[in-house]
């Protein structure tokens, strides 16, 4: 009983370079999200609310958090007797054998897993994205259709096009055209980077591109566009409904912001279609007499002493007495101590702040990244520092 | 491994609760937050190594197994050992007034014969602690004792309005003297007391089974105590804080104490946590009307009205304009606008509807039983 109709493929070996400090130490998808989620959380409660029961997750950069926050997957029921999640690094054959280089490549040195449960389709997710989506009904479209690659596809605003992978549609949704973040755009439907495969398309396809080149070995640049060009019936399925792509720090605070707003799309709360997460476990959070808490987002574990407003705390964070927080994520464990101010910032995991600093502050002349500060994971700020806003503090290494 | 697998005894019942224990054990009565006053005991355990425990339910066992499942949030579902179930003798009208009855254990003879194990921990599930027992396995090993008693000395903070057993000790920790009193009769303090926690050798305890099951039901501490000269017993201390719950009262002092620091230091803020049921929920969402101050608020709670001392367990909805003060709002409850309550413990999935004002008070007070409309 080893065939599976549909398994799914995670990419989530890339750096996230442009994270900065927050992804120096653990891959993009292990980032925590929204207090108490890690990215990946998302795509992996929409496998198993989508029934999908195999993943194979690609990894790459930095392993080791990502690795052990998944576990065996059964924080997200995907540890499964017949599939379940795989851990899928790069490895050496007998002859050959090499980094994963690219998304397509990637996928196509562990084409032996796929081959394995032999599935009759191969849908492509990437770990970094933030929103909710049903893969049954983009496979039933997928096979309504009797298409052979189906793109998700989600409209965004005209003026954000050049961000994108651009496609045009007829009337039936086949795609007719493809550009990748064009500068004059004919459409605003733009790929969210999740693919459903034929099987056997997927495997054509991924041959053929190895023996390019030319190719970059992507998904977006080379596998759909040449696929395109071989007339392959290609289809979009349009997505309604909330989706984010946190790869840029800004993108990932906005993200994190709107989850505050009310009757927000993402809907943490709705119990039919719920994100699962592998939370440690605490006990509830402590909001003691000095404390003021505003328009905020509160987990488990947490001792509030200070001031919180609009502002996410993931588990385990403290504040001390006379803190000011504000328009401020602060991720797990992180401590911040009397008298400190934390204005507009991403604070990294298990960071401590010592009492009076101000994080921040406003300096002079327009501050980089819209003002967002971002300060490294496990990193110590003195007593007394004065960080200026829009800055990436950073360790000097590495851990 | 540890060589010792566990009991809980988690069928005691009480007529003092008011109805938070009317349809279940008082193991399974909501505490904390998030947890249910098992979860203590079976952490305790969890985090001493022992993977293998025994549960004894009562006759209204739903809401323990809907609590534990098959053990997975506590690791206990596993190949070698894991949780067992272990049905309860059914009381009749008269009720159970035996802490760890010889009966309960008789008719779940084979979850004692089948393991290979040395020993027995054997614990009340109605208290609230969080004590790692490692160190009482290892003096009952170098003791080499038929059984050890884990006791506290009696001091200040302990409550005494519930009896204990008293021990009396020699200087090498044996125990000389075992009797039952009312804690305010003892006079002096530093006088130990036992916990309900105790050490036994596993065959040992099957002979005593199959010694006295004819008797019915008899407590094991009875059979302990009347064979003081015959058996090596042992007392092993502990400064850990542990409290039962046994009144209404008791469940509400115990829950208050939670705001202070170091109660919560000793109990959860150590390497060893506390285990319960992951639920998943996302976290607590304050509006900007939310006025919190002095409590406990767990996850997945929407906050739009004003807490003052309070514990407010997960999922709970606080309305615009209500007020909860020195209350205790359980799961699932929704408290609508301007709604009030002081000194009031509403149970699981109650509505208050709006404008209501619930009152309480401090030596008495008032419970609202679940899935109560108000």
């Amino acid at each position: 009983m080893k065939r599976q109709e549909c398994i799914a493929m995670l990419l989530a070996g890339g750096q996230g370079s442009r994270l900065g400090g927050l992804t120096r130490n653990r891959a993009k998808p292990a980032v925590s999200f929204c207090g108490k989620y890690r990215i990946i959380d998302f795509t992996l409660s929409n496998c198993t609310n989508s029934n999908i029961n195999t993943v194979g997750v690609l990894i790459q950069y930095k392993p080791f958090l990502l690795n052990s926050y998944i576990g065996l997957g059964s924080a997200w029921d995907l540890d499964n007797p017949f599939g379940g999640v795989h851990i899928l690094p790069p490895f050496l054959g007998e002859t050959e054998g090499s980094w994963y280089n690219g998304t397509a490549n990637a996928v196509y040195q562990n084409y032996e897993f796929i081959d394995y449960y032999d599935p009759e389709y191969v849908i492509i997710l990437s770990g970094d994205h933030v929103y909710k989506m049903d893969y049954t009904l983009m496979l039933k479209f997928h096979k309504e259709k009797k298409s052979e690659i189906t793109l998700a596809t989600i409209q965004v605003p005209w003026e954000e096009t050049s961000r994108f992978g651009i496609l045009s549609v007829d009337a039936d949704a086949r795609i007719t055209k493809f550009s990748e973040k064009p500068a004059q755009a004919d459409s605003n439907l733009a790929s969210m980077g999740v693919y459903i495969f034929n099987g056997s398309t997927l495997k054509e396809a991924l041959i053929a591109d190895k023996g390019d080149y030319l190719s970059q070995n992507d998904f977006g640049k080379n596998i759909i566009p040449h696929q395109l060009n071989q007339g392959k019936r290609v289809y979009a399925y349009k997505f309604h409904g909330y989706w984010r792509d946190v790869g840029t720090i800004e993108s990932y605070y906005l993200a994190n912001m709107e989850s505050l707003r009310d009757g927000h799309f993402l809907n943490i709360f709705d119990p039919k279609f719920r994100i699962f997460s592998n939370e440690d476990i605490f006990p509830p959070h402590f909001v003691g007499e000095t404390a003021e808490i505003e328009n905020s987002l509160i987990c488990n574990g947490c001792t509030v002493h200070g001031k919180v407003s609009n502002s996410i705390l993931a588990p385990g964070v403290y504040v001390g007495e006379g803190v000011e927080i504000r328009d401020s994520i602060v991720l797990p464990y992180v401590k911040v101590h009397e008298g400190s101010i934390v204005h507009r910032a991403i604070v990294g995991e298990n960071a401590e702040i010592m009492s009076q600093c101000i994080i921040g502050a406003q300096g002079q002349g327009a501050p980089a990244q819209e003002g967002i500060t971002v300060i490294e994971d496990y990193h110590l700020i003195p007593e007394g520092t004065v960080i200026e806003a829009g800055m990436n503090v950073c360790r000097s290494r590495a851990i | 491994m540890s060589n010792a697998i566990g009991i809980i005894f988690a069928n005691s019942g009480s007529d003092n609760l008011q109805g938070l224990a009317l349809e279940r054990p008082i193991a399974a009565v909501p505490f904390g937050g998030r947890y249910r006053i098992l979860d203590f005991a079976l952490s305790s355990m969890v985090n001493s190594g022992i993977r293998t425990i025994g549960l004894v339910t009562p006759h209204q066992y739903r809401p323990l197994l809907d609590h534990l499942g098959a053990g997975k949030d506590w690791f206990l579902e596993r190949k070698d050992g894991g949780l067992f179930i272990l049905p309860g003798v059914m009381h009749g009208l008269a009720g159970n007034n035996h802490m760890f009855c010889i009966k309960d254990l008789k008719n779940n003879l084979e979850y004692l014969q089948k393991d290979f194990v040395e020993n027995v921990v054997i614990s009340s599930g109605d208290q609230i602690f969080n004590i790692n027992f490692r160190d009482s396995l290892e003096f009952h090993k170098d003791k080499h004792a038929d059984v050890t008693l884990i006791y506290k000395a009696l001091n200040d903070s302990d409550d005494d309005s519930n009896s204990k057993i008293f021990l009396d000790l020699d200087e090498d920790l044996k125990v000389s003297n075992i009797q039952e009193r009312n804690g305010l009769e003892k006079e002096g303090l530093n006088y130990p007391f036992f916990v309900n926690i105790l050490l036994i050798r596993r065959e040992l305890l099957l002979d005593i089974i199959e010694k006295y099951s004819s008797f019915g039901c008899i407590d094991l501490m009875n059979i302990i105590a009347a064979n003081l000269g015959v058996l090596k017993i042992f007392a092993s201390p502990t400064s850990s804080l542990i409290r039962p719950i046994r009144t209404i009262k008791d469940y509400f002092d115990r829950s208050m104490d939670l705001l202070d620091f170091k109660v919560r230091e000793q109990l959860w803020l150590g390497v060893d946590r506390t285990h319960t049921k992951i639920v998943d929920n996302p976290p607590t969402k304050y509006t900007s009307q939310a006025k919190v101050s002095n409590s406990l608020i767990a996850s997945g709670c929407s906050i739009a009205g004003e807490v003052i001392n309070s514990i407010v367990f997960r999922g709970v909805i606080l309305e615009q304009g209500c007020r909860i003060q020195n209350s205790i709002i359980m799961p699932k409850c929704r408290i609508h606008a301007n709604a009030q309550t002081n000194y009031t413990i509403l149970d699981k999935s109650v509505k208050v509807q709006g404008e209501n004002v619930l009152k309480g008070s401090e030596n008495q007070p008032l419970v609202i039983l679940k899935k109560t409309v108000i």
